[in-house]
């Protein structure tokens, strides 16, 4: 017998709290459809989405009906495709961009991950050419995500790689100039980048896993903000680790109603089900921001001293109740702090309250890194392999996923804005400190090696 | 055993269910199920009770009248009809039906003749109506299980329909989603 309570607390969670499945995401493997003709290949890329993919869309929007629960994306992640397309030219690569971009609209998915090469210990020579394409793949297409692995905790960090991707960034940037550099917004850098993500743009299928897996990613942030409110509220008195089993408890709800939605998805298409990320995921909403929960644990804003310690207490009671909950989690698992899709860490972004070197100090403890982060059109290219540098250092160091976002927004500088739209939002430009100074360091390129195991502190 | 089903009504007061269950007692029936609501000062139970042989309904009803009338109890028994003789069960998923939005006359009834209409069963209604705004103050439950050969689709869409005639805000969610989320 349900209560009342339980009724109403529910409708309020989807209602006013914007509780949703952020994306139901079809891991693919692509692997199969390798070859060595561009036109074969591209036909089996395209007959494999349309055939696995086909029934994604109506069945996600029929559960979500059942459940009354939003699943308000559904996106494909595919095999690396440096991997599944080794054989290819740069340019021969962006056709195939163009292949993944008109089977994701096909079948009505908004993005489609996967534009990917593993090069943290080395580059072959599909990885040089898919690298090569990103620009120009991006800036042609509409729905295809790209991510480069540069680093992980057990091989260092390959930072001829990462010099190669601050020139990329820029490229993809100017390739797309008269949008502010939109192509940047599809584009992460990652260090330990997890096989089964399914958030875009880091979503990828690693080659470790299954033909076709579901994986889900929930959020709520307006979910767990009105329960810290609503917890203060009761208890003024209340002290953090209250608050944390707030937290805790939340994200345990939030994770369930993921896994239902997986589950039932997953059957209903005859695919395996893989993990719930557990992600609290801003968008560009009032009551849907990470930022705000800043605000209900008592600081003045996200990036003020405290800022840090309280996102690590975020983090840790997230993973918490998402690991209670289900145990088949994965993907990132934590709190995202994307500066252009959360108004509330815009907003302190423009205040001048938050600055990257501040984003760079918060990355440490959460799931991903500097995301959504524009900076101004001049900043060169090896700065921002310097920047890049520096996040992969965190996540190697830390044993964690670690990305980034950046976007140099050509003919912009500091203070002005950057207009993405829709759920990439909009943002304040922020300096870089000696941004374009001479960076030697960058340039030695090589292998920065992985981290000793012990004398750990 | 042959069951009878008892409804009591009035006004509540402390000793209600012990006058009850002794009276039953003393005709040596047993209590099978019970389910007693309050709605605002008002008492209702339901009893559900297997009786011996030789025990009829009129004497039930007669000496539980005897003993509540003074409580200013009405009493009303019926027969059970045994198992095994309905219809049989039709394969059906629970789901939950809320409504909230300004009161008004006919709100019951107007969203349970949608319900009904698609032969889908109320198992339980809680409804509360206290006038106002506020959307917890005037909201029905409907806890429903709709048969697998009914077309959610189309339920939903004279739901909504009927809803916005009514100017509320409906929903219809499969009662699992409830569980998952408030229940370990």
């Amino acid at each position: 017998m349900l209560t009342e309570r339980e009724i109403v607390a529910t409708l309020e969670m989807v209602k006013s709290e914007h509780l949703d499945v952020r994306t139901v995401t079809l891991g693919l493997s692509l692997l199969d459809c390798a070859g060595e003709e561009l036109a074969a290949v591209r036909r089996r890329i395209a007959e494999r989405i349309q055939r696995t993919a086909g029934r994604l869309v109506s069945v996600c929007d029929r559960v979500a009906q059942k459940y009354g629960i939003p699943v308000v994306n559904k996106r494909i992640a595919v095999s690396p495709i440096a991997v599944v397309a080794a054989a290819f030219a740069p340019e021969e690569l962006v056709e195939i961009a163009r292949t993944l971009d008109a089977a994701a609209r096909a079948v009505h998915v908004d993005f489609i991950g996967g534009f990917s090469a593993l090069v943290e210990k080395g580059m072959a020579r599909g990885d040089r050419a898919l690298i090569a394409a990103i620009p120009e793949a991006l800036a042609v297409t509409e729905r295809v995500c790209a991510s480069v692995n540069v680093a992980s905790t057990r091989t260092g960090i390959n930072m001829d790689a990462v010099l190669r991707m601050g020139e990329v960034v820029k490229a993809a940037a100017e390739r797309t100039r008269d949008r502010d550099g939109i192509a940047c917004t599809k584009l992460c850098v990652f260090a330990n980048i997890p096989e089964d993500i399914p958030f875009m743009a880091g979503a990828y299928l690693g080659v470790g896993e299954a033909d076709a897996v579901i994986n889900v990613g929930v959020s709520g942030p307006g979910v767990v903000r009105k329960a810290i409110d609503r917890a203060l509220a009761e208890n003024p008195a209340l002290d953090l680790g209250g608050i944390s089993e707030i937290i805790k408890r939340t994200a345990y709800k939030v994770t369930r109603v993921g896994e239902l939605i997986g589950r039932e998805v997953a059957e209903a298409l005859g695919i395996p089900f893989g993990v719930v990320d557990l992600s609290l995921a801003p968008t560009p909403q009032v009551g849907d921001s990470v930022g705000e929960i800043f605000q209900s644990l008592g600081l003045h804003g996200i990036g003020v001293p405290g800022s840090t310690a309280a996102l690590a207490l975020l983090n840790d009671a997230v993973k918490k109740g998402g690991a209670f909950a289900s145990s088949r989690v994965g993907g990132l698992s934590g709190a995202f702090i994307p500066v252009s899709e959360d108004l509330n860490i815009a907003e302190a972004a423009r205040r001048g309250i938050l600055g990257i070197e501040k984003l760079e100090a918060l990355t440490s403890v959460c799931s991903v890194g500097l995301d959504m982060v524009a900076l101004p059109g001049d900043t060169p290219a090896e700065t921002i392999s310097a920047i890049l540098a520096d996040e992969m250092a965190i996540g190697v160091i830390n044993q964690k996923a670690a990305a980034a976002r950046l976007i140099p927004v050509p003919g912009k500088r500091a203070g002005e804005r950057a207009v993405f739209g829709g759920l990439l939002g909009e943002a304040t430009i922020i300096p870089v400190n000696c941004g374009t100074a001479e960076n030697r360091f960058v340039r030695r390129g090589g292998l920065i090696p992985a981290p000793i195991h012990s004398l750990r502190n | 055993m042959k069951k009878a089903i008892l409804s009591i009504l009035g006004r509540d007061r402390p000793g209600i269910v012990a006058a009850v269950a002794r009276g039953l007692l003393d005709l040596d029936c047993n209590i099978e199920n019970v389910s007693m609501a309050m709605l605002q000062t008002e008492f209702a139970g339901i009893f559900l009770v297997g009786m011996p042989e030789g025990v009829t309904v009129g004497e039930i009803e007669e000496t539980l009248t005897a003993r509540l009338d003074p409580l200013g109890l009405q009493v009303v028994v019926k027969p059970c009809t045994p198992p095994g003789l309905e219809e049989p069960a039709v394969r059906s998923e629970p789901f939950v039906i809320t409504s909230r939005g300004p009161d008004r006359k006919g709100l019951v009834a107007h969203i349970a003749e949608v319900i009904a209409r698609h032969g889908v069963n109320i198992t339980r209604l809680q409804a509360v109506f206290k006038g106002g705004s506020h959307p917890a103050d005037n909201l029905m439950i409907f806890e429903v299980e709709v048969p697998e050969a009914v077309d959610a689709g189309t339920l939903r869409r004279e739901l909504h329909a009927a809803a916005e005639r009514l100017g509320l805000e409906i929903t219809l969610q499969h009662s699992y989603i409830f569980e998952t989320l408030h229940r370990i």
